[in-house]
């Protein structure tokens, strides 16, 4: 059944462009000329942006709620009926999504220029699915079309991350992200079936009525779900060790989806199920608590970071922790503006330390920036304003405004709103401790470039685009909160002052730290700290090496002991065999007619004495035998 | 007629007579034909008594069946004479249990 | 009539390629070719043709031997159709992948299109008798394939299969007998059956009879042994006849009988199946983690999903009986699609263990990427037609117990590890000793494609299977639903 078209199908021409370009990509079995490919990525991760400005113009002129169905499908009692659709809350991310997504794309095209022509085609296919599957994830106006876009977000983040395919690093980081965000995954969609059975459809709005209309236990089970889904894909705690290996990807990748975007998606999902996670308060306060502390734990350990992008990833799980704070307290609109900042600013501060990187040798440690200002001033000034707005520095950065937004409603919530706040304080001090260690590193004289190619302009545009918007982006967020419902809580003038003066304390300290070596060695020597506190180490302990063990033995090490389950009814029927044939095989019966053949022999012996074998004797035999028998006719007649 | 019954009965007994006691085989062919005699006096009399030709009919039953045990009995002898003794058919024992 | 033209067409034209091998050309192959593609014709034609009985597409009667209650009873609902299209199908499939087998290539189509006609017999028959004579009948090609044809130590599992499945078919057997004596007038006509009266307890014995033979088919643990066996040491076109048609018949017939006759008996030992599954499931991903040869560990990953199916089959309740009919026909694909894969490496390079294996990425792209699709459908992405099965078998399990569905979502969890780990020791990394060399070729590519677009058309057009398969679920709702009130 196909639904009559409305405006709102021009929603399905969003993702489409990204979607052709990976089908020509990816599965055409043609050879295409390196240009062309890069022609064709260009354009499907271009195209997006342009439908999505497309949609925000008839969003901004007041139609912005509507619904394009797809399909619709009777299961049983159920129905399934695939839709897209248009909020401000689709909009704003999807926005967001598609001009990081081409600011990205077109930077790859410099970035990945060294590539041979078949690994530049699987990396721009996969980045192009990549951008399919998180607009459709963005757009879905319910849970199927949804639940599709995360799980191929994370596909392609295995196959990205893993992108050096001979590297055995990146290909052990991109099945840790793999399998660390299908546990996510798997219980984000326990909660949406559970959602569906209750509801009877999958529209995520009849979701949302009918997880309302539940009791209390159960829609505190379903909230725990999708929680526990949210913090998988977005790398919180306890989830949160994937990110920092998944670093081992490509640096456009780090920047699109393991910073900006798809990392993101958690609270982007939290964000659409506000309504039904307001109704558990309880879920709610672990939200907000566990943000809180993934935030303040990542800027930590963030701190001790020798390598740029494992410092940025440290980063991208602190600032995501901001938004689960935020959403924590009930305030969805703010965590969506430090989304739209915070894909801004982190986008930016990854694809200007990778050029610095690609400077220095494509070394990322955060020693090999030293002479960055010097070399590469562009990426050094990017950077600069992706650190400031990183930490807010008060006014005149993106970051600021929204952070803001953020710190206030948490404070504004009340009760241990005021405990969270002091947190989220703290990290904010620490937040703009790391993030100007880099940049007054960089400031310090070093080698000249070891890569000595201007970049180019397809570099040069996405670095100045974006960092315009992290500085400027603070114009945003006041209308991002009006359109999304959101109220600027008031006030008091203490808490405006105190959170500005934050980042500047921690911008001291780290000036500090940069003109101490004492102090810097005393950081690079905190390897505990550095590790994240070992807990992968934990993990590894906890449940690989266990299931390893499960696994060793149950089919040997290197599978060498086959299947004891498996054998088991082989081996029943074995021992069947030996209590119930084996015992037969000296045959009872057989060997009863045998001694019954055996008490013949002697008769036997008797009776071959009359075998003469002379014929004369058979003819006396026969005569006498028939004179017999005639006598005894003769005589019984 | 009695006298004719009494003649086929000496008749074959002399014949199984012969055909124990002698040892050489070619007697022992001698002694059958003459056993067979017997009971073919036997059948003419008994229908030459009755006036009924199924007697005689009979007899060149035997006739026949006489000539083609005597074919049979040379061909053996024959045979037999090219790998054992003939003159004494005791030695021939081959099937002894 | 023209539903037998669907047994008699496989069965004759096995006959005939014994022949036709002698004229070269490769006669045999094109002949089986065509037989199937008849078949898939007539199949068509009998569906739209309509039948007397809105239940059912196609309906046939013949008498056979009216004194014993045998009759040709033959009738095709979507789920059936379905089942048959694959058969034929993937019968197809099968003589294009073995298009390089040699040697003694008309006893090989022969055996390969008997299975196809015996399975098609299973797939359509509602005379118990009838059933039960090509259920057993189906194991004898399969067996002569595997022994014949098979790598390794083929006899020992080409027997191991044997015994396995004719020993289960005796439960079957003896059930039907029962069955058909049990009635006032002998018969074996599935529907009559269905109408009589029997007590619970009787009714559990004689389904566990049927049971026995449909599970240990479908190759759920603890009777899974024959599987990996017989997979490794198959020829791929076996392995694809293995995975896509016989298990198959298994699910089939664990759908379509035990809640038509045995209502009763199906509540009594649902609980046993529902245990039975989610072990296996969780068994059969675990043990696929710990495999070194591929093909093995493809053919765990068989028992998983087998298992899900049981799962499914055994919830009685709609979402999870479509779920496994779904994952029914997406496995077929999936399954088919790795299995010919690693039957191409094979061939290639003469060794599946994975330590040997590698860097597919770097010497055959074509190749890395339709493993890559493989990949994905094996860990059940949304956008196949795996996930949609596995999704709805979840949902029905939440209905029956969460419980059930959490053990479906961890086998879900450990799925990426089995699968991620082909992908690394397959495709990732530098080339192993022994390097693939050469891409995939002009035939194989078309076969990866069609089975590989199989697997995501199912899945992205959910419709073109729910549809059909709605009737059948329905029938075995309504009859448990009779006895529940």
């Amino acid at each position: 059944m196909i639904p009559a078209l409305t405006v709102y199908h021009l929603l399905l021409l969003v993702p489409a462009p990204a979607l052709a370009a990976f089908m020509v990509l990816g599965l055409a079995p043609v050879f295409l000329h390196r240009r062309l490919v890069m022609l064709i990525a260009l354009a499907g991760g271009t195209a997006p942006l342009l439908a999505m400005t497309g949609m925000m113009g008839l969003c901004l002129t007041g139609q912005c709620r509507g619904v394009a169905p797809i399909f619709t499908l009777q299961v049983g009692t159920a129905i399934v009926d695939l839709a897209l659709l248009l909020d401000p809350l689709s909009m704003i991310t999807g926005m967001t999504v598609t001009l990081i997504g081409a600011c990205v794309l077109i930077y790859s095209i410099d970035y990945m220029a060294g590539a041979k022509t078949a690994d530049l085609r699987r990396f721009f296919a996969l980045m192009n699915l990549f951008l399919a599957a998180m607009l459709a994830m963005v757009l879905a106006g319910d849970s199927i079309v949804y639940f599709l876009g995360w799980e191929m977000m994370g596909l392609c983040s295995f196959f990205l991350i893993a992108y050096n395919v001979f590297s055995d690093p990146a290909v052990a980081a991109g099945r840790k992200a793999f399998i660390m965000s299908r546990i996510a995954d798997a219980l984000l969609l326990g909660g949406l079936l559970l959602l569906f059975i209750a509801a009877g459809s999958v529209r995520i709005d009849a979701l949302i009525a009918a997880g309302l209309a539940l009791p209390e236990g159960q829609r505190t089970v379903i909230a725990l779900l999708l929680l526990g889904g949210a913090l998988g894909k977005s790398a919180q705690l306890p989830f949160h060790t994937w990110l920092p290996s998944a670093m081992a990807g490509p640096t456009p990748v780090s920047a699109l989806l393991h910073s900006a975007t798809m990392v993101a998606a958690g609270a982007y999902l939290m964000a659409r199920f506000a309504p039904l996670l307001a109704a558990s308060p309880d879920v709610m306060l672990v939200m907000a608590v566990g943000g809180a502390l993934t935030a303040a734990f990542g800027s930590m350990t963030a701190i001790f970071q020798s390598d740029v992008k494992r410092l940025l990833a440290f980063s991208s799980i602190s600032q995501i922790g901001f938004m689960l704070l935020a959403l924590g307290v009930g305030a969805p609109a703010a965590a969506m503006a430090h989304f739209v900042t915070h894909a801004l600013f982190k986008s930016l501060l990854f694809l200007a330390a990778g050029d610095i990187a690609h400077s220095a040798g494509d070394d990322t440690s955060i020693a090999a920036m030293k002479g960055a200002a010097s070399r590469r001033p562009l990426a050094f000034a990017a950077f600069t304003i992706g650190a400031a707005s990183l930490s807010g520095l008060p006014l005149v950065t993106a970051g600021w405004w929204s952070k803001e937004e953020v710190l206030d409603a948490v404070l504004g919530s009340g009760g241990a709103g005021r405990a969270l706040w002091v947190l989220a304080l703290l990290t904010a001090v620490m937040t703009a401790i790391y993030a100007f260690r880099p940049v007054l590193i960089a400031l310090k004289p070093g080698p000249v470039d070891a890569h000595p190619h201007t970049p180019g302009l397809a570099t040069r545009i996405p670095l100045v685009l974006l960092g315009f918007g992290s500085l400027t982006g603070g114009l945003l967020v006041g209308p991002v909160i009006r359109l999304l419902g959101g109220v600027h809580p008031e006030m008091p003038a203490y808490s405006v002052v105190v959170a500005a003066l934050a980042p500047l304390t921690g911008l001291a300290i780290s000036w500090q730290l940069s003109r101490s070596p004492q102090l810097a060695d005393w950081l690079a020597a905190r390897r505990l700290l550095r590790q994240g506190l070992q807990i992968d180490v934990l993990y590894q302990a906890w449940f690989v090496q266990p299931f390893q063990r499960l696994v060793d033995r149950l089919s040997g090490v290197h599978g060498t002991t086959p299947d004891p389950f498996g054998a088991a009814p082989v081996t029943m029927m074995l021992w069947l065999k030996r209590q119930l044939i084996d015992r037969f095989r000296s045959d009872g019966f057989d060997s009863g007619w045998m001694a019954l053949a055996g008490t013949a022999t002697p008769l036997w012996a008797v009776a071959r004495r009359s075998q003469s074998g002379r014929a004369r004797d058979a003819v006396m035999a026969l005569a006498g035998g028939t004179a017999g028998l005639l006598l005894l006719g003769w005589m019984t007649a | 007629m009695t006298a004719l019954f009494w003649l086929a009965a000496a008749l074959f007994g002399i014949g199984l007579f012969g055909m124990m006691a002698r040892r050489s085989l070619l007697f022992q062919l001698l002694s059958m034909e003459v056993m067979l005699a017997g009971p073919a006096l036997a059948f003419v009399a008994a229908g030459a008594a009755r006036g009924d030709a199924q007697g005689q009919g009979m007899f060149v039953l035997i006739l026949v069946l006489a000539a083609a045990e005597v074919g049979i009995g040379l061909s053996l002898y024959l045979r037999l004479s090219r790998i054992a003794d003939v003159s004494d058919v005791d030695t021939i024992s081959d099937l002894k249990g | 009539m023209s539903l037998i033209a669907l047994i008699l067409l496989p069965l004759l034209g096995g006959v005939a390629a014994l022949f036709a091998a002698r004229l070269g050309n490769n006669a045999e192959r094109w002949l089986s070719v065509g037989v199937l593609g008849i078949g898939l014709v007539v199949l068509v034609a009998a569906c739209l043709g309509g039948s007397p009985d809105p239940r059912w597409l196609a309906f046939s009667r013949t008498p056979w031997a009216p004194s014993l209650g045998v009759q040709l009873l033959f009738a095709v609902d979507g789920l059936s159709a379905a089942m048959l299209a694959l058969s034929l199908g993937l019968g197809m499939v099968a003589v294009f992948t073995s298009w390089q087998t040699n040697e003694n290539s008309g006893l090989f189509h022969a055996a390969l299109l008997w299975t196809v006609a015996a399975s098609n017999g299973v797939f359509m028959s509602f005379d118990l008798l009838v059933l039960a004579f090509f259920w057993e009948l189906m194991v004898v090609p399969s067996f002569l394939l595997i022994a014949l044809w098979g790598h390794g130590a083929r006899e020992a599992s080409a027997m191991k299969f044997l015994i396995f499945n004719a020993v289960a078919g005796l439960g079957l057997l003896g059930a039907v007998f029962w069955l058909g004596a049990s009635a006032p007038i002998v018969t074996f006509d599935a529907f009559e059956l269905a109408k009589l009266a029997r007590p619970a307890g009787v009714q559990t014995w004689l389904l566990a009879g049927f049971a026995l033979a449909f599970v240990v088919k479908l190759s759920v643990p603890p009777f899974h042994a024959w599987l990996p066996d017989a997979h490794t040491d198959a020829p791929t076109a076996g392995s694809i006849l293995l995975a896509g048609l016989l298990l198959k018949t298994g699910a089939y017939g664990l759908f379509r009988f035990p809640a038509m006759l045995f209502p009763e008996g199906y509540l009594a030992l649902a609980p046993v199946g529902l245990v039975l599954g989610s072990v296996g499931a969780l068994y059969g991903a675990v043990m696929a983690c710990g495999q070194t040869d591929a093909k093995r560990l493809v053919a765990y990953t068989s028992v998983a999903h087998m298992s899900i199916v049981l799962m499914g089959v055994s919830g009685g309740v709609h979402f999870a009986l479509m779920g496994a009919a779904v994952e029914m026909v997406g496995h077929a694909f999936s399954a088919s699609l790795l299995f010919f894969l690693i039957g191409a490496v094979y061939d290639r390079v003469g060794t599946r263990d994975l330590r040997d294996l590698g860097g597919l990425q770097r010497t055959a792209p074509r190749f890395a990427a339709v493993f890559a699709l493989g990949f994905s459908a094996v860990l059940a992405m949304p956008g196949t037609a795996n996930f949609l099965g596995e999704a709805l078998v979840i949902t029905g399990m939440f209905q029956v117990n969460w419980i059930y569905a959490a053990i479906v979502l961890t086998a879900l969890v450990v799925s990426v590890v089995y699968a991620t780990r082909l992908l690394k020791e397959v495709v990732f990394g530098e080339p192993g000793p022994k390097p693939v060399t050469q891409d995939l070729g002009s035939r194989e590519l078309s076969i990866a494609v069609v089975l590989g677009s199989a697997t995501l058309l199912f899945g992205l057009l959910p419709q073109l299977l729910m549809t059909p398969f709605t009737p059948a679920v329905d029938a075995v709702l309504a009859s448990l639903e009779a006895v529940r009130r």
